[in-house]
């Protein structure tokens, strides 16, 4: 009984018109969106390799070790192909060097907004997007339309339990839907791995993950259009009730989220803090500033009553441990800079994180939501990624920091140049002899280390349980919609 | 004679899938006259009113309504027809009266003043109680009554009717016909098609009996006199089925 | 008679129940984008004077221009750029301009605040391209097959109704109503924004107008496209598939793929390879600079004041030589690549406008400031004040030295205390979109594009009806 409903229903999708037609567009978005995918990761990677080139000739080029900057660059993850999340929002890189802090900069889309106009087309968005409209077309009038055509009256003056006809007919809409969604996802897998994608067994892993969580969410609207069409009485009306919700669940409840996270949390910009950043990094010098005065005061105090002579001894005799203590003052004011923006850096990065926490909580309402998060968590191009990223490149940035230190002592001497204007010896410029090109060989070079797959996929996996759990409660309600449906 | 007001001469309809609907078919029907065609399913009753209405073009022939050949100047000869189809289907959105309001204006009379949309809708049966409810919630019979008013309100010389009296109660079908003589006796040419050979015998001034699109038998009422036209039917559609 | 069609036309869709629940659904969304709007707007204020206010609060303190290296300017809030985000979020808002060198924007909103890219905001635009539209289609997807479905199509034609004037009367109908339903809550929702208190000035308005009425326009294709394919189906699900897959591709799909196609096509020299270059022009003309600067001699030794004034001189000098240098090339190489961006963008754009969706999303975002073009709207403006912003520093210190170099004036003996600095003095930053008379050639093209689809589909939608079985 059961297998006759579900192989009428295969049979009736697959042999209608509007499956070909839809096959045929959803087999073409995904296999486009997969090849689009490939050509931006491609390009993406081109981009990374020539940059890291640059940022590696810069550092041979560089001429003095007070002067060297590195740069840290983030290479873009394979799975980009399918998921761009947050990829081209973030910076590709930072400046690493003693006097900066890490920030990123030269997202994609700020480089070339051009690219932000309509944003990326992936396979996330098709299927969350374009596949979840279609579930709803093939699913809206799954009790409503056999009812308008009288055939519902007719199957049911059978002997056949409501509950079995009702999870048969989603058994087979959902079987029908699925095979045939199946072919051009392989098809789109393998032209990955003929295009050269560089895939290693933890990305095919998270591939996995991926089609795992598109089938729930996909399975979550097929559920769902079978039971709002066991709640309403003719197809027009499941259909509007079926846009409705799909609206509200794939475009507004997620931004809600987030604007109700946005007014609830407060959160500084990054603009505030940087200014914040520099005003106490301008007292900072200040103070040290105003006590080089008052300490050059102090020095030429000692030398009272000296002669010219006298006092040239004493000069040469104390200039080098004078020196040694401007520049540990200078050291110490650097060191007190750092820690402060550290310490903002990081207020900012907690409020934010529970801003995020929050926002994302309440987004969760929507599958939609959950699927697009989950999904970018996979392919690590999740909001996490920002704050990952800054963490690793700030690692990186205080053993650059500490090795530059070491060779700056071993080589003696400083950066710049320096002007005196002495009332005695006259105008003097001094400035480091350049000496030439650097040895960098054991320089550190910034090591992209990303998320381990394990952690991932268990995060990702809470949010593939709760779209189950969307998608068993959607079938739940289609049973017992059905079981009170007035059949007339 | 008088110009008749149904005319089709040599009416033949041949679809592109080649099927030949109707064969050379010509009548008449002069006002006060009602005219009532039979046949069995697909003889080409509902083609000829297709082409009457100029839903269809024939293939060869005309069919005129007042003279006016309905495939050359359509309009005016939709000016001088009222239609009531086998399954009247309305606006299920609007009211009886939105919707009597709406046809009858469509058909060029916009003089109708509320009362008299009231008076016709009682005229045909339709309870007053009824007049302001949507039409979602009508059964058949209410809306074949209200097919009915639009085409009464429409006051056209010519009236065509495609099975009206299926699917009514036996009432509701005599009332029908009731309804159909008066018009007739207003001096309406009306021209029906049925497969209810009593109420045909009944009323019709002209019986047509169509057999695979062509015109089997016509006889007049006078011309029938007392014979069966039950048997009359069968042999005509059994006779030219061998 | 045609008003008759019309009226009716306009009856039987505000009276079904399709019409209730979209309307419903469209008021909410409309007055939940202009809300959001106004809140977007009023944060985005809150955040800059905040970033403005810290900016000049580092400053203070300071008893010496010379100090004062460099400023940060923000790109002010638009109101209309709540409305209508276009890029707004995704390039820089901040540019450190320093007295000389080149400028580049920093800190992207969703670059900042990643979560917000997520989803990205809910925009008048996204409300009009996406849900809008489907709606659009909503109303009018069974304008002809519907009637023909619940038969009363055979009915009325039994009346003497031209099909002409039928079908005139459906699209009439069917516009006007789409139109007032949407004015409505457009209406209540700009008398939102006064009241929330976002200062639109007459210009927005204007703006907002053109956006709304492109808006319409744009609604207006999917309409008239719709009464199209409903007069070439027999059946209303039929003509709804074929919209939504037209919609699909047309709304979500082209837009995409032409910018993705011409991001591949032509090839435009990547920031990074940009940057390297001009990193290494400059450091060469630093080393030059070095050089010259330690083969200083003053004219006339003694008189301090003299000699800090000879050199500074000499230093202006070289750095206005830099910089000019540097300008040069920076523009050689900037040029080389907006040329080829601007073959890109042409043939993105080129291909988008194939689909309404593209045309109503460029006119929009250029009416509201915030195109693509927004970028280097802003950085122009950046560059106008960083030469107000050197001449200031010209007038008050002497010199231009331009950011990096850090002169420090130790005095030694005995000085009078300083006086802070007004950073107040220091010129203010403005900016404004593009005039309205700028972007009127661009968006004209666009909105002409979207009028003559409007009419492309029209016409069809009579030839189709035409020629329809209305049996
Ligand atoms: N659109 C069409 N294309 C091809 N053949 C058609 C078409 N419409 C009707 N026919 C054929 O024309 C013939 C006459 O059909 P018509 O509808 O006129 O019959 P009818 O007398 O009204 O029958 P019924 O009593 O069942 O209403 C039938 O054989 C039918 O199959
Ligand atoms: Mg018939």
């Amino acid at each position: 009984m059961f297998t006759t409903v579900v192989m009428k229903e295969l049979k009736g999708i697959l042999l209608s018109q509007k499956f070909a037609l839809t096959f045929g567009v959803v087999s073409v978005l995904i296999l486009m969106s997969i090849v689009a995918g490939i050509s931006e990761f491609t390009a993406g990677a081109r981009q990374y390799d020539t940059a890291v080139q640059l940022a590696e000739q810069q550092l041979r080029e560089a001429s003095n070790w007070m002067a060297i900057s590195a740069r840290a660059l983030r290479p873009p993850d394979p799975l980009v192909v399918f998921v761009s999340g947050v990829h081209n929002d973030i910076g590709r890189l930072s400046s690493i060097n003693g006097h900066e802090a890490v920030k990123l900069l030269n997202s994609v889309y700020a480089d070339d907004p051009i690219f932000a106009v309509f944003r990326s087309l992936d396979l996330m968005f098709i299927v969350q997007v374009v596949l979840s409209l279609f579930a709803i077309l093939f699913t809206y009038d799954a009790i409503t339309g056999e009812r308008e055509s009288g055939t519902l009256q007719l199957s049911l003056a059978n002997p056949l339990p409501r509950r079995t006809f009702i999870l048969a007919k989603a058994t087979g809409i959902w079987a029908g839907l699925l095979l045939s969604l199946s072919v051009p996802m392989i098809l789109g897998l393998l032209v990955v791995s003929l295009a050269g994608v560089p895939l290693s067994d933890s990305d095919w892993m998270r591939i996995g993950a991926l089609f795992v969580g598109s089938l729930l969410y996909f399975t979550v609207w097929v559920a769902g259009g079978i039971a709002v069409s066991t709640w309403t009485r003719t197809p027009s009306a499941s259909f509007m009730a079926c846009l409705v919700l799909w609206i509200a669940t794939v475009l507004i409840l997620p931004r809600v989220g987030v604007l109700a996270a946005e007014q609830l949390v407060g959160v500084p910009t990054v603009a505030e803090v940087d200014a914040q950043k520099d005003g106490f990094e301008k007292a900072a010098w200040e103070k040290q500033m105003a006590g080089l005065s008052e300490r050059w005061k102090k020095r030429e105090e000692a030398m009272q009553g000296f002669s010219k002579e006298q006092r040239e001894a004493y000069r040469d005799a104390h200039m080098w441990q004078w020196m040694q203590e401007e520049d540990a003052g200078r050291k110490a004011v650097q060191t007190e800079i750092d820690a402060y923006g550290l310490r903002l850096q990081e207020d900012l990065r907690n409020k934010r994180s529970a801003q995020e926490r929050l926002a994302f909580t309440l987004a969760r309402t929507s599958p939609a939501a959950i699927y697009q998060l989950a999904s970018m968590q996979i392919a690590r191009t999740s909001v996490t990624l920002k704050n990952a990223t800054e963490t690793s490149m700030e690692e990186y940035r205080s053993q650059f920091t500490a090795h530059v230190e070491k060779k700056q002592q071993e080589s003696g001497g400083t950066g710049g140049f320096k002007i005196t204007v002495d009332s005695e010896k006259g105008f003097s410029f001094s400035s480091p002899r350049e000496r030439g090109t650097l040895d960098i060989s054991d320089l550190p070079r910034y090591q992209w280390n990303p998320t381990p797959v394990g952690q991932l996929l268990a995060d990702a996996g809470w949010d593939g349980l709760l779209l189950a759990v969307f998608a068993l409660a959607s079938l739940a309600l289609a049973v017992i919609g059905f079981h009170r449906y007035d059949v007339r | 004679m008088s110009q008749p007001t149904f005319e089709a001469v040599n009416l033949t309809k041949r679809y592109e899938d080649g099927v030949l609907a109707l064969d050379h078919v010509s009548f008449e029907v002069h006002p006060g006259q009602i005219y009532a065609m039979l046949g069995a399913n697909g003889a080409g009753k509902t083609t000829t009113i297709n082409i009457f209405l100029n839903f269809l073009e024939p293939t060869e022939g005309e069919a005129r309504i007042n003279g006016v050949c309905t495939h050359t100047d359509p309009l005016a000869a939709k000016a001088q027809i009222a239609y009531v189809s086998e399954n009247v289907m309305l606006y299920p959105a609007f009211t009886a009266m939105q919707n009597l309001e709406y046809f009858t204006r469509l058909g060029g009379r916009d003089h109708h003043t509320k009362d008299e949309y009231h008076r016709v809708l009682e005229r045909v049966g339709l309870q007053r109680e009824a007049h302001d409810k949507r039409l979602r919630g009508f059964s058949k019979g209410m809306r074949q009554k209200c097919g009915l008013a639009i085409a009464i309100l429409k006051d056209a010389p010519a009236i065509v009717l495609d099975e009206p009296t299926s699917g009514l109660d036996p009432q509701a079908g005599y009332e029908f016909t009731q309804l159909l003589t008066a018009l007739r006796d207003e001096g309406k040419a009306i021209l029906m098609s049925t497969h209810d050979i009593f109420r045909a015998r009944e009323i019709a001034s002209t019986v047509g009996i169509l057999n695979r699109g062509r015109l089997v038998m016509q006889r007049s009422a006078a011309e029938l006199g007392g014979a069966d036209l039950e048997q009359l039917y069968l042999e005509h559609i059994a006779g030219h089925a061998a | 008679m045609l008003r008759l069609l019309i009226i009716k036309e306009i009856r039987d869709i505000v009276g079904s129940t399709k019409f209730a629940v979209t309307f419903g659904v469209c008021s909410l969304l409309v007055l939940l984008v202009f809300i959001v709007g106004a809140r977007a707007y009023h944060t985005a204020v809150g955040q800059h004077d905040a970033a403005k206010r810290e900016n000049l609060r580092r400053m203070e303190g300071i008893t010496d221009w010379m100090q004062v290296h460099d400023m940060n300017v923000y790109m002010p809030p638009q109101p209309l750029s709540a409305l209508v985000a276009g890029v707004a979020h995704d390039i820089g808002r901040t540019v450190t301009v320093e007295g000389r060198g080149e400028l580049t924007a920093h800190d992207s909103r969703y670059s900042d605040e990643p979560m917000l890219a997520v989803f990205r905001q809910f925009d008048l635009e996204f409300l009009f391209t996406v849900v809008l539209s489907l709606f659009a289609i909503l109303f009018a997807f069974d304008a002809v097959s519907g009637e023909k479905e619940r038969g009363t199509l055979r009915l009325t034609f039994a009346s003497p109704v031209p099909r002409r004037t039928f079908i005139a009367g459906k699209l009439l109908g069917a516009y006007l109503t789409l139109v007032v339903s949407l004015l409505l809550p457009i209406a209540a929702g700009s008398a939102l924004l006064i009241v929330m208190g976002v200062p639109m000035t007459g210009d927005d308005w204007v703006r907002l107008t053109l956006i709304i009425a492109a808006g319409f326009l744009y609604l207006g294709v999917f309409l008239s496209l719709s009464v199209l394919v409903s007069a070439m189906t027999t059946r209303s699900t039929t003509s709804f598939l074929v919209l939504l897959v037209v919609w699909i591709v047309a709304v979500l799909i082209v837009p995409r793929a032409a910018v993705l196609f011409a991001g591949r096509a032509v090839d435009v020299p990547s920031v990074d390879a940009v940057a390297a270059q001009k990193a290494k022009f400059s450091a060469g003309l630093w080393g030059d600079d070095r050089s010259a600067m330690a083969a200083f001699k003053p004219s006339k030794s003694g008189d301090m004041q003299a000699v800090m004034q000879e050199f500074q001189q000499m230093m202006q000098k070289l750095a206005d030589d830099r910089d000019r240098k540097m300008r040069e090339f920076a523009s050689r190489v900037n040029e080389e690549r907006r040329n080829r961006q601007d073959v890109q963008e042409a043939v993105a754009f080129g291909l988008a406008r194939i689909t309404p969706a593209a045309c109503f999303t460029l006119a929009a975002t250029r009416l509201a400031g915030t195109s693509f073009e927004m970028k280097q709207h802003f950085l122009a403006a950046t560059e106008r004040y960083q030469k107000a912003f050197g001449e200031f520093m010209v007038a008050k210190t002497g010199m231009n030295p331009g950011g990096r170099m850090v002169v420090l004036r130790v005095v030694v003996g005995d000085e009078k205390k300083p006086e802070p600095i007004n950073t107040a003095e220091i010129p203010a930053f403005s900016y404004a979109p593009m005039q309205v008379a700028d972007v009127a050639g661009g968006t004209a093209l666009d909105i002409l594009l979207l009028l003559a689809v409007n009419l492309f589909f029209i016409v069809g939608a009579v030839a189709a009806f035409l020629r329809y079985d209305v049996r």
